[in-house]
């Protein structure tokens, strides 16, 4: 119960501050639209279905899987989808690496194994719908082979266009300049949760208020997750209120698994949440709040909240610190659920923010109990 | 009985020892004055009371029951009014109050009742919707009392409550102070206004590098200074120059100047108020009153510590 009124009254003071709030909401809105209409050409027109080109290495020695997914080939070049064979000499890997090819797949006896573009990460995603979509189809065909051989060619009798279908790619949804920023403006928005974070046992010990809290019959870890559940569910509003604004407002496409939208970005606000309290313990005075503001502005940049940054950095010191920021994860991961429909690119992400969310946590816990007072 | 018993307390920071190996009991009813000047103790002691320390040595005990071991009934009995402000401007008086009390556990109709008495108590009633950030300083002072009292504590500790406050204000809040003690409230009073100390405290202890070097009544206190006077001179006017000179007459312990008065501590058994007349006037001062006073807390103090209680 001391939990619940703790966060009730988080929530009703960040609801109350309405120069934060009003800033929290506004900021990602206005760069939404203003960084939307003016990068438009930047984005979904270059992309297409047609312009999507495989390279494919066939070591299966031409047996069954070869000659299906021969048919795979015919059916999904109908959609522009073209795959081209390896040359001796060529390296399927470099190939992919260097743009020239948004997929390199292998088919061997073994089965058929992918190699995607990290830079092309919508182009990969739709191939590797339909591959799945393939080798789902071509399993029930070996099982059925196995108890009526006669049956198996119906099975891949039932039309390419199947390929398409069950992946539920839409060949004609690329993300345009607002879907992105829609999506890079809210990971982005989730990971202020850090700057609010360091100033909610900060704000407590400023304004003399920790006294009356540490002197109440409550315990300390009842303060701690108080203040941390408010803090949680009043980012998530903003960030759930920024989603719908632009779903609905700006027509944002979120795609379809909306649920594991919001577990991703969840993850992201308790992770942010968990950062800034942690460093709230480490650095003392007002430095923490500054360098949380800077670590955030550095994680957003690199993320790709302002621009698109991660697809041509390659490797280096630029992909080293691309890679290394939380919002970029969150982008990715959130790119490949909505365009790609690939749910499973959510859990990594997810993973992640919790594990250092715990690490962070566990951090603050530790510092707190060895302080008096709070 | 004992509200408060406080049993050989000792507080390091370091090798610093903030408060040495105090001992303290508080009866149910007092109203407790606890002097201090800065850096004494004073507030080092309230914070292990309150378990916003933890003591490095001792055992303290309110109600009879060890607040390490039984730390949830020693809060539940327990108010504090911080000396700073420690109030949520950007809630209403009412949120404050009913927020803080709802920590003690109560909830519903009795937490509702129990918020507007606090108010009402404090002369809030009417303000218990209005934002604190809108709030005279003497308010804000009364809000931070209703806090600490709503979940009605056995014990209260008030920390300078009426500091930088205006006269009305600091009037009121006395008034509640004894008001809060009749209804039941035991009650630690500091302040660095003697005056308020002498006024509302029945008894009093004096704390002085981390130990209690006094305790007792006003009366008690006071007969303890038997080898002090306190003589009180009033002049038209006052030349420089002319306490230096005072306080080397033998004798003098401590001189000091308000306007046209000058007030001089002195051993009692030395006769030296003619050479301190005499000084007076060789320097051309009209004198206009001498008064021999009876040594109050301030004095006491003084005498005890050998510091004004605002140094």
């Amino acid at each position: 119960m001391n939990i619940l009124s703790i966060a009730l009254k988080e929530m009703k003071q960040s609801i109350r501050n309405r120069r934060t709030l009003l800033f929290t909401l506004a900021f990602p809105i206005v760069l939404m639209l203003i960084l939307g209409l003016a990068l438009t050409n930047a984005f979904s027109s270059n992309v297409s279905i047609g312009d999507l080109k495989v390279v494919l290495k066939d070591s299966s020695g031409g047996g069954q899987l070869s000659q299906a997914f021969t048919g795979f080939t015919k059916e999904v070049g109908k959609m522009g989808v073209t795959f081209e064979s390896l040359k001796s000499g060529m390296n399927g890997r470099e190939e992919v690496q260097n743009g020239r090819y948004v997929d390199y797949v292998e088919l061997t006896d073994q089965g058929i194994s992918l190699y995607g573009s990290s830079r092309d990460t919508i182009e990969s995603n739709i191939v590797q719908g339909m591959l799945a979509s393939f080798t789902d189809k071509y399993n029930a065909a070996s099982a059925v082979a196995q108890i009526e051989p006669t049956k198996t060619e119906a099975v891949f009798a039932s039309g390419g266009h199947d390929y398409i279908k069950e992946t539920s790619v839409n060949p004609d949804r690329t993300p345009g300049s607002i879907d992105y920023y829609a999506l890079a403006m809210t990971v982005m928005i989730g990971m202020w949760a850090a700057m609010a974070g360091s100033h909610i046992i900060k704000g407590e010990i400023t304004r003399g208020t920790a006294v009356r809290l540490v002197i109440a019959p409550v315990r300390k870890s009842e303060i701690f997750t108080g203040m941390i559940l408010g803090g949680i569910v009043t980012n998530m509003l903003c960030v759930i209120a920024i989603i719908l604004f632009s779903k609905y407002v700006f027509k944002a496409y979120w795609g379809s698994h909306m649920g594991i939208v919001l577990i991703v970005l969840l993850s992201e606000v308790i992770m942010a949440m968990s950062l800034g309290l942690a460093a709230s313990y480490l650095l003392k005075g007002a430095v923490s709040s500054g360098i949380i503001s800077i670590v955030v502005q550095l994680m957003s940049f690199f993320g790709g909240a302002y621009f698109p940054i991660g697809n041509e950095t390659g490797g280096g010191m630029m992909g080293f610190l691309v890679n290394l920021s939380p919002v970029r994860w969150a982008n990715h991961g959130l790119t490949e659920v909505i365009y790609g429909n690939t749910v499973s690119a959510a859990w990594p992400v997810v993973g992640l923010n919790i594990g250092f969310a715990v690490l962070f946590l566990g951090a603050s816990i530790f510092m707190m109990r060895r302080r008096e007072g709070l | 009985m004992n509200v408060l018993d406080i049993r050989g307390l000792t507080k390091k920071f370091g090798d610093f020892v903030a408060v040495d190996n105090m001992s303290l009991t508080v009866r149910e009813g007092e109203i407790f004055g606890f002097l201090g000047a800065n850096g004494a103790g004073k507030s080092t002691t309230i914070n292990v009371v309150s378990s916003l320390l933890r003591p490095s040595s001792g055992e303290i005990r309110i109600l009879d029951k060890d607040i390490m071991k039984q730390s949830r009934f020693a809060k539940m009995n327990l108010g504090i009014v911080p000396q700073d402000l420690a109030i949520y401007e950007d809630m209403t008086a009412y949120e404050n109050v009913s927020f803080f009390a709802g920590l003690y556990g109560l909830r519903g109709i009795k937490l509702k009742e129990r918020t507007i008495e606090a108010l009402d108590f404090v002369g809030l009633g009417d303000k218990a919707k209005s934002f604190p950030k809108n709030f005279s300083g003497g308010m804000k002072r009364r809000l931070n009392i209703a806090c600490a009292i709503a979940h009605k504590p056995k014990l209260i500790i008030m920390d300078e409550p009426t500091v930088g406050i205006d006269p009305q204000s600091r009037n009121y809040i006395l008034t509640s102070v004894r008001k809060l003690n009749e209804s039941g409230c035991t009650i630690i009073y500091t302040s660095h206004y003697m005056e308020e100390v002498e006024e509302i405290c029945s008894r009093i202890a004096i704390v002085d590098h981390g130990k209690i070097i006094a305790e007792g009544t006003k009366e008690q206190l006071k007969s303890t200074i038997t080898d002090v006077k306190d003589i009180r001179i009033e002049l038209k006017s006052v030349q420089g120059g002319v306490v230096e000179k005072l306080r080397s007459i033998p004798g003098v312990r401590n001189v000091s100047q308000e306007d046209h008065v000058i007030r001089i501590h002195s051993d009692a058994a030395v006769d030296n108020l003619n050479r301190m007349l005499k000084q007076l006037i060789d320097a051309g001062m009209e004198i206009r009153s001498v008064e021999e006073q009876e040594p109050n807390l301030e004095t006491v103090f003084l005498t005890l510590t050998g510091r004004n209680l605002r140094d």
